[in-house]
Protein backbone atom coordinates (compact mmCIF):
# COMPACT_ATOMS: atom_id res chain seq x y z
CA UNK A 1 0.00 0.00 0.00
CA UNK A 2 1.73 3.13 -1.12
CA UNK A 3 0.60 6.43 0.28
CA UNK A 4 -2.28 8.04 -1.53
CA UNK A 5 -0.94 11.50 -0.93
CA UNK A 6 2.25 11.06 -2.93
CA UNK A 7 2.22 13.44 -5.87
CA UNK A 8 2.74 12.29 -9.43
CA UNK A 9 6.10 12.93 -11.00
CA UNK A 10 4.75 13.69 -14.45
CA UNK A 11 2.54 16.48 -13.22
CA UNK A 12 5.32 18.62 -11.81
CA UNK A 13 5.07 21.75 -14.02
CA UNK A 14 1.61 22.57 -12.74
CA UNK A 15 2.86 22.94 -9.20
CA UNK A 16 5.41 25.69 -9.63
CA UNK A 17 2.93 28.56 -9.70
CA UNK A 18 1.40 30.51 -6.83
CA UNK A 19 -0.14 29.16 -3.65
CA UNK A 20 -3.65 29.43 -5.06
CA UNK A 21 -3.06 26.79 -7.68
CA UNK A 22 -0.96 24.55 -5.43
CA UNK A 23 -2.02 21.13 -4.19
CA UNK A 24 -2.28 22.38 -0.63
CA UNK A 25 -4.80 25.03 -1.62
CA UNK A 26 -6.88 22.46 -3.49
CA UNK A 27 -6.87 20.17 -0.47
CA UNK A 28 -7.88 22.92 1.91
CA UNK A 29 -10.61 24.02 -0.49
CA UNK A 30 -11.91 20.46 -0.77
CA UNK A 31 -11.90 20.13 3.02
CA UNK A 32 -13.89 23.33 3.42
CA UNK A 33 -16.39 22.22 0.75
CA UNK A 34 -16.83 18.81 2.40
CA UNK A 35 -17.46 20.42 5.80
CA UNK A 36 -19.89 22.97 4.32
CA UNK A 37 -21.80 20.24 2.48
CA UNK A 38 -22.01 18.14 5.63
CA UNK A 39 -23.19 21.08 7.69
CA UNK A 40 -25.71 22.13 5.05
CA UNK A 41 -27.18 18.67 4.50
CA UNK A 42 -27.55 18.00 8.22
CA UNK A 43 -29.15 21.40 8.87
CA UNK A 44 -31.57 21.00 5.98
CA UNK A 45 -32.62 17.36 6.27
CA UNK A 46 -31.55 15.74 9.53
CA UNK A 47 -32.90 15.97 13.09
CA UNK A 48 -31.12 18.33 15.48
CA UNK A 49 -29.15 15.67 17.34
CA UNK A 50 -27.24 14.48 14.27
CA UNK A 51 -23.54 15.37 14.33
CA UNK A 52 -22.48 18.36 12.22
CA UNK A 53 -19.11 20.15 11.98
CA UNK A 54 -20.07 23.19 14.07
CA UNK A 55 -21.57 20.95 16.73
CA UNK A 56 -18.54 18.66 16.79
CA UNK A 57 -16.15 21.60 17.08
CA UNK A 58 -18.14 22.95 20.01
CA UNK A 59 -18.11 19.52 21.62
CA UNK A 60 -14.34 19.02 21.32
CA UNK A 61 -13.19 21.14 24.31
CA UNK A 62 -15.99 19.78 26.46
CA UNK A 63 -15.23 16.14 25.65
CA UNK A 64 -11.46 16.48 25.86
CA UNK A 65 -11.70 18.00 29.33
CA UNK A 66 -14.09 15.29 30.48
CA UNK A 67 -12.18 12.91 32.81
CA UNK A 68 -14.53 10.06 31.88
CA UNK A 69 -13.55 10.41 28.23
CA UNK A 70 -9.83 10.58 29.02
CA UNK A 71 -10.16 7.47 31.13
CA UNK A 72 -12.03 5.69 28.33
CA UNK A 73 -9.35 6.66 25.81
CA UNK A 74 -6.60 5.44 28.14
CA UNK A 75 -8.42 2.13 28.71
CA UNK A 76 -8.82 1.43 24.99
CA UNK A 77 -5.28 2.46 24.13
CA UNK A 78 -3.72 0.46 26.97
CA UNK A 79 -5.71 -2.61 25.93
CA UNK A 80 -4.56 -2.18 22.31
CA UNK A 81 -0.94 -1.76 23.39
CA UNK A 82 -1.06 -4.83 25.62
CA UNK A 83 -2.77 -6.89 22.96
CA UNK A 84 -0.27 -5.78 20.32
CA UNK A 85 2.69 -6.68 22.55
CA UNK A 86 1.26 -10.19 23.07
CA UNK A 87 0.52 -10.51 19.36
CA UNK A 88 4.01 -9.27 18.42
CA UNK A 89 5.80 -11.75 20.70
CA UNK A 90 3.62 -14.72 19.74
CA UNK A 91 3.43 -13.70 16.10
CA UNK A 92 7.18 -13.25 15.70
CA UNK A 93 7.95 -16.63 17.26
CA UNK A 94 5.32 -18.50 15.23
CA UNK A 95 6.10 -16.53 12.07
CA UNK A 96 9.85 -17.23 12.30
CA UNK A 97 9.14 -20.91 12.90
CA UNK A 98 6.87 -21.04 9.86
CA UNK A 99 9.31 -19.15 7.69
CA UNK A 100 12.31 -21.30 8.51
CA UNK A 101 10.87 -24.75 9.10
CA UNK A 102 9.01 -26.62 6.40
CA UNK A 103 7.28 -28.78 8.98
CA UNK A 104 5.86 -25.81 10.91
CA UNK A 105 4.89 -24.14 7.64
CA UNK A 106 3.04 -27.20 6.37
CA UNK A 107 1.35 -27.85 9.66
CA UNK A 108 0.28 -24.31 10.51
CA UNK A 109 -0.18 -22.50 7.19
CA UNK A 110 -3.80 -23.57 6.59
CA UNK A 111 -4.80 -22.71 10.11
CA UNK A 112 -3.18 -19.30 10.07
CA UNK A 113 -4.70 -18.42 6.68
CA UNK A 114 -8.02 -19.81 7.85
CA UNK A 115 -8.09 -17.81 11.06
CA UNK A 116 -7.04 -14.73 9.13
CA UNK A 117 -9.99 -15.18 6.78
CA UNK A 118 -12.50 -15.60 9.63
CA UNK A 119 -14.19 -12.26 10.21
CA UNK A 120 -12.70 -11.47 13.61
CA UNK A 121 -15.95 -10.12 14.89
CA UNK A 122 -17.53 -13.61 15.07
CA UNK A 123 -15.22 -14.61 17.93
CA UNK A 124 -16.83 -11.99 20.21
CA UNK A 125 -19.55 -14.29 21.56
CA UNK A 126 -16.96 -16.98 22.19
CA UNK A 127 -14.62 -14.57 23.96
CA UNK A 128 -17.46 -13.35 26.14
CA UNK A 129 -18.36 -16.96 26.96
CA UNK A 130 -14.74 -17.71 27.86
CA UNK A 131 -13.72 -14.55 29.66
CA UNK A 132 -17.07 -13.15 30.73
CA UNK A 133 -18.04 -9.55 30.06
CA UNK A 134 -14.66 -8.28 31.24
CA UNK A 135 -11.65 -6.46 29.87
CA UNK A 136 -10.00 -9.87 29.35
CA UNK A 137 -12.53 -10.56 26.60
CA UNK A 138 -11.45 -7.30 24.95
CA UNK A 139 -7.78 -8.20 25.28
CA UNK A 140 -8.37 -11.65 23.78
CA UNK A 141 -10.31 -10.11 20.88
CA UNK A 142 -7.48 -7.64 20.23
CA UNK A 143 -4.91 -10.45 20.22
CA UNK A 144 -7.07 -12.53 17.86
CA UNK A 145 -7.58 -9.53 15.59
CA UNK A 146 -3.90 -8.60 15.34
CA UNK A 147 -1.99 -11.89 15.67
CA UNK A 148 -2.47 -13.45 12.24
CA UNK A 149 -1.41 -10.52 10.09
CA UNK A 150 1.86 -10.40 12.07
CA UNK A 151 2.44 -14.16 11.72
CA UNK A 152 1.78 -14.11 7.98
CA UNK A 153 4.09 -11.17 7.34
CA UNK A 154 6.91 -12.38 9.58
CA UNK A 155 6.74 -15.81 7.93
CA UNK A 156 6.94 -14.22 4.48
CA UNK A 157 9.89 -12.12 5.63
CA UNK A 158 11.73 -15.06 7.14
CA UNK A 159 11.23 -16.98 3.90
CA UNK A 160 12.63 -14.16 1.81
CA UNK A 161 15.98 -14.03 3.61
CA UNK A 162 18.82 -14.30 1.12
CA UNK A 163 20.35 -17.79 1.10
CA UNK A 164 23.86 -16.33 0.73
CA UNK A 165 23.79 -14.80 4.21
CA UNK A 166 22.66 -18.05 5.78
CA UNK A 167 25.24 -20.08 3.89
CA UNK A 168 28.07 -17.78 4.93
CA UNK A 169 26.89 -17.86 8.54
CA UNK A 170 26.59 -21.64 8.63
CA UNK A 171 29.97 -22.10 6.97
CA UNK A 172 31.34 -20.18 9.95
CA UNK A 173 29.55 -22.75 12.13
CA UNK A 174 26.97 -20.29 13.39
CA UNK A 175 24.20 -21.94 15.44
CA UNK A 176 20.58 -22.07 14.32
CA UNK A 177 19.30 -19.80 17.07
CA UNK A 178 22.12 -17.33 16.52
CA UNK A 179 21.27 -17.14 12.79
CA UNK A 180 17.62 -16.61 13.65
CA UNK A 181 18.39 -13.65 15.89
CA UNK A 182 21.22 -12.07 13.94
CA UNK A 183 20.17 -12.65 10.33
CA UNK A 184 16.56 -13.75 9.89
CA UNK A 185 15.03 -11.40 12.44
CA UNK A 186 16.67 -8.16 11.23
CA UNK A 187 16.17 -8.90 7.55
CA UNK A 188 12.48 -9.61 8.00
CA UNK A 189 11.90 -6.37 9.90
CA UNK A 190 10.30 -4.54 6.94
CA UNK A 191 7.80 -7.36 6.52
CA UNK A 192 7.18 -7.32 10.24
CA UNK A 193 6.47 -3.58 10.09
CA UNK A 194 4.03 -4.08 7.23
CA UNK A 195 2.28 -6.68 9.36
CA UNK A 196 2.35 -4.42 12.40
CA UNK A 197 0.66 -1.61 10.45
CA UNK A 198 -2.19 -3.93 9.52
CA UNK A 199 -2.30 -5.36 13.02
CA UNK A 200 -2.52 -1.94 14.68
CA UNK A 201 -5.55 -1.02 12.61
CA UNK A 202 -7.17 -4.35 13.29
CA UNK A 203 -6.45 -4.09 17.02
CA UNK A 204 -8.36 -0.79 17.21
CA UNK A 205 -11.32 -2.37 15.42
CA UNK A 206 -11.11 -5.36 17.76
CA UNK A 207 -11.13 -3.12 20.81
CA UNK A 208 -14.10 -1.10 19.58
CA UNK A 209 -16.26 -4.09 18.65
CA UNK A 210 -15.42 -5.81 21.94
CA UNK A 211 -16.55 -2.70 23.81
CA UNK A 212 -19.76 -2.53 21.78
CA UNK A 213 -20.43 -6.15 22.50
CA UNK A 214 -19.52 -6.44 26.18
CA UNK A 215 -20.23 -2.82 27.20
CA UNK A 216 -16.93 -2.48 29.06
CA UNK A 217 -15.46 1.01 29.41
CA UNK A 218 -13.46 2.54 26.54
CA UNK A 219 -13.78 4.77 23.49
CA UNK A 220 -16.03 2.28 21.75
CA UNK A 221 -18.42 2.24 24.66
CA UNK A 222 -18.19 6.04 24.93
CA UNK A 223 -19.32 6.30 21.30
CA UNK A 224 -22.07 3.74 21.80
CA UNK A 225 -23.40 5.38 24.96
CA UNK A 226 -23.38 8.93 23.61
CA UNK A 227 -24.98 8.03 20.31
CA UNK A 228 -27.70 6.08 22.10
CA UNK A 229 -28.48 9.09 24.24
CA UNK A 230 -28.52 11.26 21.10
CA UNK A 231 -25.28 13.11 21.89
CA UNK A 232 -23.95 12.55 18.38
CA UNK A 233 -21.56 15.50 18.42
CA UNK A 234 -19.83 14.20 21.54
CA UNK A 235 -19.79 10.65 20.18
CA UNK A 236 -18.21 11.87 16.97
CA UNK A 237 -15.25 13.30 18.89
CA UNK A 238 -14.56 9.68 19.89
CA UNK A 239 -14.59 8.67 16.21
CA UNK A 240 -12.15 11.50 15.43
CA UNK A 241 -9.84 10.26 18.16
CA UNK A 242 -9.95 6.72 16.72
CA UNK A 243 -9.18 8.08 13.25
CA UNK A 244 -6.29 10.09 14.73
CA UNK A 245 -4.88 6.97 16.39
CA UNK A 246 -5.16 4.95 13.20
CA UNK A 247 -3.56 7.66 11.10
CA UNK A 248 -0.95 8.50 13.73
CA UNK A 249 0.22 4.92 13.90
CA UNK A 250 0.47 4.72 10.09
CA UNK A 251 2.62 7.84 10.02
CA UNK A 252 4.74 6.63 12.94
CA UNK A 253 5.54 3.33 11.23
CA UNK A 254 6.20 5.06 7.89
CA UNK A 255 8.55 7.58 9.57
CA UNK A 256 10.25 4.81 11.55
CA UNK A 257 10.84 2.82 8.36
CA UNK A 258 12.43 5.81 6.64
CA UNK A 259 14.58 6.70 9.64
CA UNK A 260 15.78 3.30 10.82
CA UNK A 261 15.47 1.10 7.74
CA UNK A 262 16.68 3.45 5.01
CA UNK A 263 17.96 0.46 3.01
CA UNK A 264 14.44 -0.80 2.59
CA UNK A 265 12.62 0.10 -0.63
CA UNK A 266 9.04 -0.95 -0.98
CA UNK A 267 9.30 -1.41 -4.76
CA UNK A 268 12.00 -4.05 -4.41
CA UNK A 269 9.46 -6.46 -3.04
CA UNK A 270 7.73 -6.97 -6.36
CA UNK B 1 -1.39 -38.30 -9.68
CA UNK B 2 1.76 -38.44 -7.61
CA UNK B 3 1.92 -34.60 -7.67
CA UNK B 4 -1.60 -34.17 -6.29
CA UNK B 5 -0.94 -36.66 -3.50
CA UNK B 6 2.24 -34.88 -2.57
CA UNK B 7 0.51 -31.52 -2.53
CA UNK B 8 -2.61 -32.52 -0.65
CA UNK B 9 -1.12 -35.02 1.80
CA UNK B 10 0.47 -32.44 4.16
CA UNK B 11 -2.76 -30.45 4.08
CA UNK B 12 -4.92 -33.46 4.94
CA UNK B 13 -2.54 -34.62 7.65
CA UNK B 14 -2.37 -31.18 9.26
CA UNK B 15 -6.18 -30.87 9.21
CA UNK B 16 -6.57 -34.38 10.65
CA UNK B 17 -4.07 -33.69 13.45
CA UNK B 18 -5.78 -30.39 14.21
CA UNK B 19 -9.19 -32.05 14.44
CA UNK B 20 -7.72 -34.78 16.65
CA UNK B 21 -6.23 -32.21 19.05
CA UNK B 22 -9.56 -30.35 19.14
CA UNK B 23 -11.47 -33.59 19.78
CA UNK B 24 -9.19 -34.76 22.61
CA UNK B 25 -8.97 -31.32 24.22
CA UNK B 26 -12.76 -31.04 24.01
CA UNK B 27 -13.29 -34.31 25.84
CA UNK B 28 -11.03 -33.28 28.70
CA UNK B 29 -12.33 -29.74 29.24
CA UNK B 30 -15.46 -28.20 30.66
CA UNK B 31 -18.35 -28.35 28.18
CA UNK B 32 -19.14 -24.68 28.74
CA UNK B 33 -15.61 -23.82 27.63
CA UNK B 34 -14.79 -26.11 24.74
CA UNK B 35 -16.79 -28.81 23.01
CA UNK B 36 -15.21 -31.61 20.95
CA UNK B 37 -15.19 -31.46 17.17
CA UNK B 38 -17.71 -34.30 16.92
CA UNK B 39 -20.19 -32.48 19.17
CA UNK B 40 -19.72 -29.30 17.12
CA UNK B 41 -20.51 -31.15 13.90
CA UNK B 42 -23.51 -32.80 15.52
CA UNK B 43 -24.84 -29.40 16.61
CA UNK B 44 -24.24 -27.98 13.14
CA UNK B 45 -26.24 -30.87 11.67
CA UNK B 46 -29.05 -30.17 14.14
CA UNK B 47 -29.08 -26.49 13.25
CA UNK B 48 -29.37 -27.38 9.58
CA UNK B 49 -32.15 -29.85 10.30
CA UNK B 50 -34.21 -27.33 12.22
CA UNK B 51 -34.54 -25.66 8.85
CA UNK B 52 -33.96 -22.22 10.29
CA UNK B 53 -30.26 -22.10 9.47
CA UNK B 54 -30.67 -22.18 5.68
CA UNK B 55 -33.09 -19.27 5.83
CA UNK B 56 -30.71 -17.31 8.07
CA UNK B 57 -27.83 -18.01 5.70
CA UNK B 58 -29.92 -16.76 2.80
CA UNK B 59 -30.71 -13.54 4.71
CA UNK B 60 -27.03 -12.99 5.34
CA UNK B 61 -26.14 -13.75 1.74
CA UNK B 62 -28.65 -11.21 0.41
CA UNK B 63 -27.24 -8.56 2.75
CA UNK B 64 -23.65 -9.39 1.79
CA UNK B 65 -24.25 -9.44 -1.96
CA UNK B 66 -26.31 -6.23 -1.97
CA UNK B 67 -23.74 -4.27 0.03
CA UNK B 68 -20.75 -5.60 -1.89
CA UNK B 69 -22.38 -5.02 -5.28
CA UNK B 70 -23.20 -1.43 -4.40
CA UNK B 71 -19.64 -0.92 -3.17
CA UNK B 72 -18.20 -2.19 -6.46
CA UNK B 73 -20.68 -0.20 -8.56
CA UNK B 74 -19.77 3.01 -6.72
CA UNK B 75 -16.11 2.43 -5.91
CA UNK B 76 -14.91 1.38 -9.35
CA UNK B 77 -16.26 4.23 -11.50
CA UNK B 78 -15.50 6.78 -8.79
CA UNK B 79 -11.92 5.56 -8.58
CA UNK B 80 -11.44 5.79 -12.34
CA UNK B 81 -13.03 9.20 -12.48
CA UNK B 82 -10.64 10.41 -9.79
CA UNK B 83 -7.76 8.96 -11.79
CA UNK B 84 -8.79 11.00 -14.86
CA UNK B 85 -9.35 14.24 -12.98
CA UNK B 86 -6.03 14.99 -11.38
CA UNK B 87 -7.15 18.20 -9.69
CA UNK B 88 -10.08 16.56 -7.96
CA UNK B 89 -7.98 13.59 -6.95
CA UNK B 90 -5.23 15.69 -5.38
CA UNK B 91 -7.87 17.65 -3.53
CA UNK B 92 -9.77 14.78 -1.95
CA UNK B 93 -7.10 12.07 -1.60
CA UNK B 94 -6.14 13.00 1.97
CA UNK B 95 -9.76 12.75 3.05
CA UNK B 96 -10.21 9.35 1.43
CA UNK B 97 -7.12 8.20 3.27
CA UNK B 98 -8.44 9.48 6.59
CA UNK B 99 -11.74 7.66 6.10
CA UNK B 100 -9.89 4.52 4.97
CA UNK B 101 -7.88 4.58 8.23
CA UNK B 102 -10.93 5.14 10.43
CA UNK B 103 -12.44 1.98 11.93
CA UNK B 104 -15.82 1.85 10.17
CA UNK B 105 -17.37 -0.08 13.06
CA UNK B 106 -17.26 3.13 15.07
CA UNK B 107 -19.94 4.56 12.78
CA UNK B 108 -22.42 1.76 13.44
CA UNK B 109 -24.03 3.39 16.53
CA UNK B 110 -24.68 6.57 14.50
CA UNK B 111 -26.25 4.58 11.68
CA UNK B 112 -28.36 2.72 14.22
CA UNK B 113 -29.76 5.80 15.89
CA UNK B 114 -30.36 7.65 12.62
CA UNK B 115 -31.73 4.86 10.43
CA UNK B 116 -33.08 2.34 12.90
CA UNK B 117 -33.42 -1.39 12.40
CA UNK B 118 -34.41 -1.94 8.76
CA UNK B 119 -32.58 -3.57 5.88
CA UNK B 120 -31.20 -0.28 4.48
CA UNK B 121 -28.95 0.62 7.45
CA UNK B 122 -27.43 -2.85 7.32
CA UNK B 123 -26.69 -2.56 3.63
CA UNK B 124 -25.13 0.82 4.37
CA UNK B 125 -22.81 -0.79 6.93
CA UNK B 126 -21.68 -3.51 4.50
CA UNK B 127 -21.27 -0.90 1.77
CA UNK B 128 -19.16 1.39 3.97
CA UNK B 129 -16.95 -1.49 5.06
CA UNK B 130 -16.29 -2.51 1.46
CA UNK B 131 -16.36 0.59 -0.72
CA UNK B 132 -13.08 2.20 0.29
CA UNK B 133 -11.01 -0.89 -0.53
CA UNK B 134 -12.39 -0.83 -4.07
CA UNK B 135 -11.99 2.93 -4.40
CA UNK B 136 -8.49 3.07 -2.93
CA UNK B 137 -7.09 0.26 -5.07
CA UNK B 138 -8.75 1.53 -8.25
CA UNK B 139 -7.24 4.98 -7.73
CA UNK B 140 -3.85 3.40 -7.06
CA UNK B 141 -4.12 1.40 -10.29
CA UNK B 142 -5.34 4.25 -12.44
CA UNK B 143 -2.61 6.51 -11.10
CA UNK B 144 0.05 4.11 -12.24
CA UNK B 145 -1.04 4.18 -15.90
CA UNK B 146 1.92 5.34 -17.94
CA UNK B 147 1.24 8.87 -19.20
CA UNK B 148 2.68 7.77 -22.55
CA UNK B 149 -0.26 5.41 -23.08
CA UNK B 150 -2.72 8.24 -22.67
CA UNK B 151 -0.60 10.59 -24.77
CA UNK B 152 -0.38 8.11 -27.64
CA UNK B 153 -4.12 7.51 -27.50
CA UNK B 154 -4.68 11.26 -27.49
CA UNK B 155 -2.33 11.90 -30.38
CA UNK B 156 -4.39 9.41 -32.42
CA UNK B 157 -7.39 11.58 -31.59
CA UNK B 158 -8.90 8.94 -29.36
CA UNK B 159 -12.19 10.02 -27.87
CA UNK B 160 -12.65 10.10 -24.10
CA UNK B 161 -14.91 7.05 -24.31
CA UNK B 162 -12.37 5.08 -26.38
CA UNK B 163 -9.65 6.07 -23.93
CA UNK B 164 -11.66 4.62 -21.06
CA UNK B 165 -12.57 1.49 -22.97
CA UNK B 166 -9.12 0.68 -24.37
CA UNK B 167 -6.68 2.09 -21.84
CA UNK B 168 -8.14 3.09 -18.52
CA UNK B 169 -10.47 0.18 -17.74
CA UNK B 170 -8.24 -2.68 -18.96
CA UNK B 171 -5.24 -1.20 -17.18
CA UNK B 172 -7.01 -0.57 -13.89
CA UNK B 173 -9.08 -3.74 -13.71
CA UNK B 174 -6.40 -5.95 -12.07
CA UNK B 175 -5.94 -3.35 -9.34
CA UNK B 176 -9.69 -3.08 -8.85
CA UNK B 177 -9.79 -6.85 -8.47
CA UNK B 178 -7.25 -6.63 -5.64
CA UNK B 179 -9.58 -4.08 -4.08
CA UNK B 180 -12.56 -6.37 -4.57
CA UNK B 181 -10.69 -9.25 -2.94
CA UNK B 182 -10.04 -7.06 0.11
CA UNK B 183 -13.60 -5.77 -0.02
CA UNK B 184 -15.00 -9.31 0.15
CA UNK B 185 -13.25 -9.84 3.49
CA UNK B 186 -14.30 -6.47 4.83
CA UNK B 187 -17.90 -6.87 3.64
CA UNK B 188 -18.08 -10.16 5.52
CA UNK B 189 -16.98 -8.39 8.72
CA UNK B 190 -19.48 -5.64 7.98
CA UNK B 191 -22.24 -8.18 7.46
CA UNK B 192 -21.66 -9.85 10.82
CA UNK B 193 -21.21 -6.47 12.54
CA UNK B 194 -24.51 -5.25 11.08
CA UNK B 195 -26.24 -8.44 12.23
CA UNK B 196 -24.75 -8.15 15.72
CA UNK B 197 -25.23 -4.47 16.40
CA UNK B 198 -28.21 -3.46 14.26
CA UNK B 199 -31.27 -5.68 14.12
CA UNK B 200 -30.30 -9.25 14.80
CA UNK B 201 -30.83 -11.44 11.71
CA UNK B 202 -29.07 -14.04 9.65
CA UNK B 203 -26.05 -16.00 10.72
CA UNK B 204 -25.16 -13.26 13.23
CA UNK B 205 -28.43 -13.95 15.02
CA UNK B 206 -27.66 -17.67 15.11
CA UNK B 207 -24.40 -16.99 16.97
CA UNK B 208 -26.01 -14.43 19.27
CA UNK B 209 -28.83 -16.79 20.23
CA UNK B 210 -26.39 -19.62 20.88
CA UNK B 211 -24.17 -17.44 23.07
CA UNK B 212 -27.11 -16.02 25.02
CA UNK B 213 -28.31 -19.55 25.74
CA UNK B 214 -24.79 -20.59 26.79
CA UNK B 215 -24.99 -23.12 23.96
CA UNK B 216 -21.22 -23.47 23.50
CA UNK B 217 -21.63 -26.17 20.85
CA UNK B 218 -23.90 -23.83 18.89
CA UNK B 219 -21.35 -21.01 19.13
CA UNK B 220 -18.58 -23.29 17.88
CA UNK B 221 -20.80 -24.68 15.13
CA UNK B 222 -21.72 -21.25 13.78
CA UNK B 223 -18.15 -19.91 14.06
CA UNK B 224 -16.92 -22.97 12.18
CA UNK B 225 -19.55 -22.35 9.52
CA UNK B 226 -18.71 -18.66 9.09
CA UNK B 227 -15.01 -19.53 9.14
CA UNK B 228 -15.47 -21.98 6.28
CA UNK B 229 -17.56 -19.46 4.36
CA UNK B 230 -14.85 -16.83 4.94
CA UNK B 231 -12.11 -19.14 3.70
CA UNK B 232 -14.21 -20.12 0.68
CA UNK B 233 -14.95 -16.51 -0.25
CA UNK B 234 -11.26 -15.61 0.14
CA UNK B 235 -10.36 -18.47 -2.22
CA UNK B 236 -12.84 -17.18 -4.79
CA UNK B 237 -11.51 -13.63 -4.36
CA UNK B 238 -7.91 -14.74 -4.85
CA UNK B 239 -8.94 -16.79 -7.93
CA UNK B 240 -10.61 -13.76 -9.48
CA UNK B 241 -7.65 -11.56 -8.62
CA UNK B 242 -5.15 -13.99 -10.13
CA UNK B 243 -7.27 -14.40 -13.24
CA UNK B 244 -7.10 -10.69 -13.92
CA UNK B 245 -3.51 -10.33 -12.74
CA UNK B 246 -2.35 -12.28 -15.79
CA UNK B 247 -2.33 -9.20 -17.96
CA UNK B 248 -1.06 -6.92 -15.23
CA UNK B 249 2.52 -6.89 -16.48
Amino acid sequence: MTSLSATDSHAAPEQTRSFWTSDAAKRIAAGVIILLLWEGVVRAFAPAYVAKPTGVIQAIPKVLSDPAFLKAAAQTLTACAEGLVIAIVLGTVIGLAMGRSLFAERFLRHYINGFYAVPMIVVLPLMSLWFGYTSNARLATIVFASLFSIIINVADGAKAVSKDYLEVASSYRSGRLRMMIDIVLPSSTPYFLAGLRLAAGRSLIGAVVAEFFTAIGGIGYFILYNSRTFHHNEAFVGVLLLAAFGLGFELLVAAGTRRYLPWYRRDERN
Amino acid sequence: MYGTVQRTAPFLISIAVGILIWEVAGHYSNAAFLVPFSATLERLWELFHDGALLGQLLDSAILFVTGLTLAILVGMPAGMLLARMRGLRVAIEPYIMIIYATPMVALIPFILSMMGFGFAPKVLVVFLFAVFSVLYNTVEGARSIKPELIEVARSYRSSEWALWRDVLIPYTLPFTMTGIRQAIGRALVGMVAAEFFLSSTGIGQVIMTASQNFDTAGVFASILLIGLIGVGLMRIGTKIENHFARWRN
